[in-house]
């Protein structure tokens, strides 16, 4: 007999849930709560976040504590809430729609920062729940009710956004291809770090129909026609493939250091200048600029900046500026272009 | 230890003592020093997380979602991500997480003046929001007060569940005076939620019953959801009824101010009366009343074109006498002036 115990993970009391007969939801929740409840997952270690739409409903069967964020707002809310909290399992339950438009930026970030946190994305290449709008995943020369002449413009590829930069998880799968569903779901589960499963997913009543199909189970079959499952590690899929594409983090070149410049002239035999010598020089009449800096005396007169006041901004000539150029937004480098003429006793 | 420090550092470490583990944020000015203490800090504290966002939608997105997490958090932003926060504030009223935004007004609409002062969000954060709530928002005027009020911005969180609003201005943010922190002494309320992953709760911003049940279609369950709201800011607002009030004994004339005007004003303190409301939302109404009645002339100096004043007269049902200080000009002469001009049009 068929092991019905993650049922307990759902909330058996709300349904008949919301879902048009026929819808993919379904499966994905089911898959989702079957593999959560063989890890021993539950209400204790858990939290499920969804975004909006039908498929942003689903944290709200699950058996957990669930948290229905605004429109596009699941990966940010899943990535705070495992940052606050790195001992709870974090799931986020949500749609093409969601994820992919009004969460672009977010998934863009979130990914990039990694979080460990699993994404399961219901992609059924429409909005839905508003009554069938063209969504940031239909397929090009798709009519729905806001292209009705095709929609004009190709779809965002996930599986090329999402597997640019290492490290990354992003499986494809089907709600057809059941086994392999489950496979994507648990990997993703396990894996350290953000993972993402992008699940093809049918929307019968406000976007199959009228694209020709009559029943879901037909969309089922175009599904089989459009994909293969590719077995074995890979780094990258193919639009028409259905499988994981994962990589671990790369070596990362080390972040820019900053580089000493040394000035050339030595110390010794150089001028030396007092401080009330050196004040003199503060570009008056005919006199030059001079200002020291870590004990050398430097030729300002060149300096587009100080002319006029003979001062640049708080900076005053004839005077030690070892502090102000310290705590200058620019640095050293900017005085050591400039000729050296003494040091300071 | 008497330091010198920044209105933004007084707000950061006014956090701290509120027991403040999180923060998300996004650099504006004039409220960028505060992100970059909190980034500061959690290098030094691992306890303290810190997320540099995308964008003001997901820091404060991830303010809430942390506070639901159990987490006492916070952001800080000025006008321009104040707006693109108004999203998460309703989500944060509705799924009742307690943290706290901190507002440091700039010049608007829009990118507007940076970074010159302003006062001109009050109707931003009453109600820029979708739907009907009631925020709570206290405007401190000097450093030591951005230490205290954070603190109890916190507690007023934790007591209204809700998200909880610290206005500032560029002015006050920049400001620096000293002040001994490890002096005041200021009582931190705890956090009572239940934090995530206990039991199976429902936190949705969809209208729902007490059992997080999703109600779209029953007007009862959301009237009594909007009027425990209600209820409950009210209630929380009455324990924090803050303001001053400086009456001068032969002055038939009010000054209401507040924030960084009420600062400039106060040479004048000794011509006429001056109230200062610190709590602007829920307004004091009662206090405006009482106040108000016996003075001939009211007169509401602000950095805004008469965003309190047409809130002071809803609540008194008389005119009042306007000085917005607009673009940034905070000028002692000029108000004072300006203050002139009104009292000697209003004789008539």
């Amino acid at each position: 007999m068929m092991d019905r115990s993650y049922k307990e993970l759902l909330k058996m009391r709300r349904f008949p849930h919301t879902w048009c007969p026929g819808c993919g939801i379904g499966a994905v929740l089911k898959n989702v709560a079957m593999v959560l409840k063989e890890l021993g997952w539950n209400h204790q270690n858990t939290v499920a976040v969804s975004g909006i739409g039908c498929s942003g409903r689903m944290s709200g069967y699950m058996n957990l504590d669930a948290v229905h964020t605004p429109h596009g707002r699941a990966l940010t809310a899943a990535e705070a809430i495992k940052t606050a909290r790195p001992d709870l399992n974090v799931v986020v339950l949500s749609g093409d729609g969601d994820l992919a438009s009004i969460g672009g930026n977010h998934l863009l970030h979130t990914s990039r920062r990694n979080p460990d946190i699993t994404v399961f994305c219901n992609d059924n290449e429409i909005y839905g729940l508003t009554g069938g709008q063209a969504g940031p995943t239909t397929p090009k020369g798709t009519k729905t009710i806001t292209s009705s002449r095709g929609e004009p413009f190709s779809p965002l590829r996930l599986g090329r956004i999402l597997t640019s930069q290492a490290p990354y998880f992003y499986a494809r799968t089907t709600v057809y291809h059941l086994n392999h569903l489950k496979t994507c779901i648990r990997e993703a589960v396990l894996w350290k770090g953000f993972s993402f499963v992008d699940i093809i997913s049918d929307c019968i009543e406000l976007n199959g129909r009228r694209l020709g199909f009559k029943t879901a189970h037909q969309m089922f079959k175009w599904f089989d026609e459009r994909f293969h499952i590719v077995e074995g590690e890979r780094d990258h899929l193919r639009e028409d493939e259905l499988g994981i594409a994962k990589t671990e983090a790369e070596e990362v070149p080390k972040p820019m250091e900053k580089v000493e410049i040394k000035p050339k002239v030595p110390v010794e035999g150089l001028k030396p200048f007092t401080l009330d010598e050196l004040q003199r020089f503060d570009g008056t009449g005919e006199k030059p600029i001079y200002i020291a800096y870590k004990g050398k005396v430097y030729d300002l007169s060149a300096s587009p900046l100080f002319q006029g006041e003979k001062r640049m901004r708080c900076h005053i000539a004839g005077k030690d500026l070892t502090k102000d150029i310290d705590i200058a937004p620019h640095g050293e480098d900017l005085i050591f272009k400039f000729p050296v003429v003494g040091r300071l006793k | 230890m008497r330091r010198l420090i920044s209105g933004n550092e007084a707000i950061f470490q006014g956090a701290i003592r509120a027991g403040a583990s999180y923060f998300a944020g996004y650099p504006i000015s004039p409220t960028s020093e505060i992100l970059q203490q909190a980034s500061l800090h959690s290098e030094e504290n691992p306890e303290f997380r810190f997320l540099q966002a995308e964008d003001e939608i997901a820091a404060a997105i991830a303010t809430i979602s942390a506070s639901l997490a159990g987490a006492k958090a916070f952001t800080a932003t000025s006008g321009p991500g104040f707006s693109l926060m108004q999203e998460a504030l309703g989500w944060g009223h509705v799924v009742e997480a307690p943290c706290v935004f901190v507002n440091s007004m700039r010049v608007g609409p829009s990118t507007g003046m940076p970074t010159q002062p302003a006062q001109a969000d009050l109707l931003q954060i009453k109600g820029g929001t979708a739907g009907d709530y009631y925020p709570i928002a206290f405007y401190p005027n000097s450093v030591e007060e951005c230490f205290r009020l954070t603190i109890t911005a916190f507690n007023a969180a934790e007591e209204s569940l809700s998200p909880v609003i610290l206005l500032a201005d560029a002015f006050l943010s920049h400001l620096y005076e000293v002040v001994d922190l490890q002096a005041i002494d200021a009582e931190v309320l705890p956090r009572e939620k239940e934090p995530l992953g206990k039991s199976q709760r429902l936190f949705t911003g969809t209208v729902h019953d007490k059992m997080g049940n999703v109600k779209t279609n029953d007007p009862e369950t959301y009237r009594a959801w909007l009027s425990e709201l209600k209820d409950r800011h009210q209630r929380v607002a009455k324990k924090y009824p803050l303001f001053e009030y400086l009456p001068c004994q032969d002055s038939s004339v009010l000054l209401i101010a507040f924030g960084i005007t009420s600062r400039i004003l106060s040479p004048l303190k000794n011509r006429f009366s001056v109230f200062r409301p610190i709590r602007i939302f829920p307004l004091l109404e009662e206090n405006l009343k009482e106040v108000t009645q016996p003075y001939r002339d009211i007169i509401v100096v602000e950095g805004s074109n008469g965003q309190y004043a047409g809130w002071v007269e809803w609540a008194i049902g008389r005119r009042v006498l306007r000085v917005p200080c607009l673009g940034g000009g905070f000028k002692f002469q000029w108000i004072q002036h300006q203050i002139e001009e009104q009292l000697r049009g209003g004789r008539g």
